[in-house]
């Protein structure tokens, strides 16, 4: 059985408008919408960061009802990058994602791989690049293993190559049964997605697959932008 | 990494000798066979110095110590900032408000608990008065903020009532000495104050350590990874209030411990909270036992509160010169 998780009148006062929403299991979803719009809001909600009204619904469990460790076990949240203070190693970093999970010797390797962070295990992160510090908390995000990742603007330092890489890696996830919400900004990424949901100023104005929702009138009622399929320069990653 | 353990047990080493350093020396020299009869309790003069003197003296400066720089510790981790200092939030100030009224005009019904009362009360006060004027929910910035009102505001009451008491000399002098922060003629009511609870809460802490690590990267970092930040930093603020109002209550106001001892650990250790809380613990205890065996050698009428800040003043300068902090 594929697991689903729900939002139900899902509401932050002042922030976000009540939207009742489902993402299947095993799918990768675009969060969209100008700057302000409530892209972040809606995943710190969904990630119990604040409070709301309404509920977050998986696998029938509504996740307010549960302790914090039990949630963290489900559902990881990588947020814009705060300001480190304390110089923790690239590695130690990632093994706090294995807080929720009694810090087991759960192997670091593949991740610190997958997020070409090898030569950067051993640095503090207050002494690596935005870039860096970024595939740092993604990397500690996929090492909780929970099934629910909500990642805010995950692309917004990265370079092309890691983009590219992270967004194989996403897809390689959500193969594997995970459910993967990006907050993102370039539409382009938003076309090779799932399901796409655009907010406008807390509201949701449409939800659905990428051909449904990236459509030229909301693209233009919402962003005000003009739209047209062309083929540009496309990029991809050459084969291993 | 091996180096963990070979600073604990160096600190604990450390810590031995000065502990024994402190019961053997001072104005009159205890030899080993003096020691043993003291122990003993068979020579009435060596038995005074030993039980009465030196023995409360030296524990309640390891209770003190241990609890300033773990305190200082966690207020590090909790305001993500590793210039935090246990005094941050009015504890210390109103400690010594606290004391410094009893002094001034506590009438000694209490008697050897008086002033420590007064300054726990003190100190519980302020902490009471910043979290309810900050609403703790909120965030750090606005605790951190009105931590630094009260602190001005009961620093001026000190100021205030010291000035008062200015007539009375012996009051004023005793007022003086005590915002010096002293470990002179501490009892073992003293020691029955601070060290049960020290220890007591130092146990209960170094079970604290990843979650500390998760809070000192950001909150919501640490909440989506499964701490219940807002209970876990309810927790660290108790537990850190109550170690700096029970070291303030018994020894004055002691600066800089809480600041000095964390950073030379996190310079030593990097930055995880599992290693720093025991070597905080054993280190701060051993730094003040060292601070207070200067203060007694020198017997130049230098308090240990002068000691620790002429020490940890020019130590963290030279931190800020190597861009360490």
């Amino acid at each position: 059985m594929s697991s689903v998780l729900k939002t139900k009148d899902l509401q932050v006062v002042h922030r976000l408008n009540p939207m009742s929403l489902t993402f299947q299991s095993g799918s990768l979803i675009a969060i969209i919408g100008p700057n302000g719009s409530g892209k972040s809001t809606f995943l710190q909600a969904i990630s119990g960061l604040l409070s709301y009204d309404g509920e977050v619904i998986w696998n029938g469990f509504n996740l307010n009802d549960i302790p914090v460790y039990q949630r963290a076990q489900q559902l990881a949240w990588v947020g814009p990058e705060p300001n480190f203070q304390f110089p923790f190693t690239v590695q130690e970093v990632l093994r706090m994602g294995r807080f929720a999970r009694g810090e087991d010797s759960h192997n670091l390797e593949p991740y610190l791989k997958d997020m070409d962070l090898v030569s950067l295990a051993d640095r503090p992160i207050t002494q690596i690049s935005t870039g860096e510090k970024q595939r740092t908390l993604l990397a500690r995000a996929m090492v909780t293993q929970a099934p629910i990742q909500c990642w805010d603007e995950p692309l917004s330092s990265l370079d092309i190559r890691h983009q590219l890489e992270i967004l194989m890696k996403a897809r390689a996830m959500a193969n594997a049964g995970a459910t993967i919400l990006i907050s993102l900004h370039d539409l382009r990424v938003a076309h090779c997605m799932d399901q796409v949901v655009l907010l406008d100023q807390g509201n949701l104005i449409a939800c659905g697959s990428p051909a449904q929702v990236l459509t030229p009138a909301l693209l233009r009622q919402v962003f005000g932008v003009l739209s047209r399929e062309s083929m540009g320069l496309v990029l991809e990653l050459p084969p291993k | 990494m091996k180096k963990y353990p070979l600073i604990l047990g160096l600190i604990t080493l450390a810590l031995s000798i000065l502990f024994f350093a402190s019961i053997i020396w001072g104005e009159v020299y205890l030899s080993f066979p003096e020691l043993w009869d003291g122990l003993r309790r068979t020579d009435p003069v060596v038995q005074s110095i030993l039980w009465n003197i030196r023995l409360p003296r030296a524990l309640v400066a390891m209770a003190v110590g241990a609890s300033l720089s773990i305190s200082g510790l966690m207020m590090q981790a909790y305001f993500k900032n590793p210039l935090a200092s246990p005094g941050l939030l009015g504890v210390s100030s109103g400690g010594a408000l606290g004391a410094v009224l009893y002094i001034g005009y506590g009438s000694n019904w209490l008697g050897m608990w008086g002033l420590p009362g007064a300054s726990m009360a003190g100190a519980f006060l302020a902490t009471f008065l910043v979290l309810s004027l900050s609403e703790i929910g909120l965030g750090t910035q606005r605790l951190l903020l009105a931590g630094i009102a009260l602190n001005a505001l009961l620093g001026a009451a000190t100021s205030f009532v010291l000035s008062l008491s200015v007539s009375s000399f012996e009051r004023s002098g005793q007022i003086l000495f005590w915002l010096l922060g002293s470990l002179e003629d501490r009892t073992w009511e003293h020691v029955w104050v601070s060290l049960p609870l020290t220890v007591a809460l130092g146990f209960f802490i170094t079970s604290l350590g990843s979650p500390m690590n998760l809070l000192s990267l950001g909150e919501s970092g640490a909440q989506s990874l499964g701490v219940n930040v807002r209970q876990f930093r309810w927790k660290m603020i108790i537990l850190s209030t109550l170690l700096t109002a029970v070291a303030t209550a018994v020894a004055g106001v002691i600066g800089f411990v809480g600041l000095i001892i964390p950073h030379i650990f996190r310079l030593l250790l990097g930055p995880d909270h599992k290693r720093l809380i025991p070597c905080c613990l054993i280190g701060g205890a051993a730094f003040l036992l060292g601070c207070d065996l200067i203060s007694r050698t020198l017997n130049i009428g230098l308090r240990v509160g002068v000691i620790t800040s002429l020490i940890g003043g020019p130590f963290f300068l030279w931190l800020l010169q190597k861009r360490a902090v």
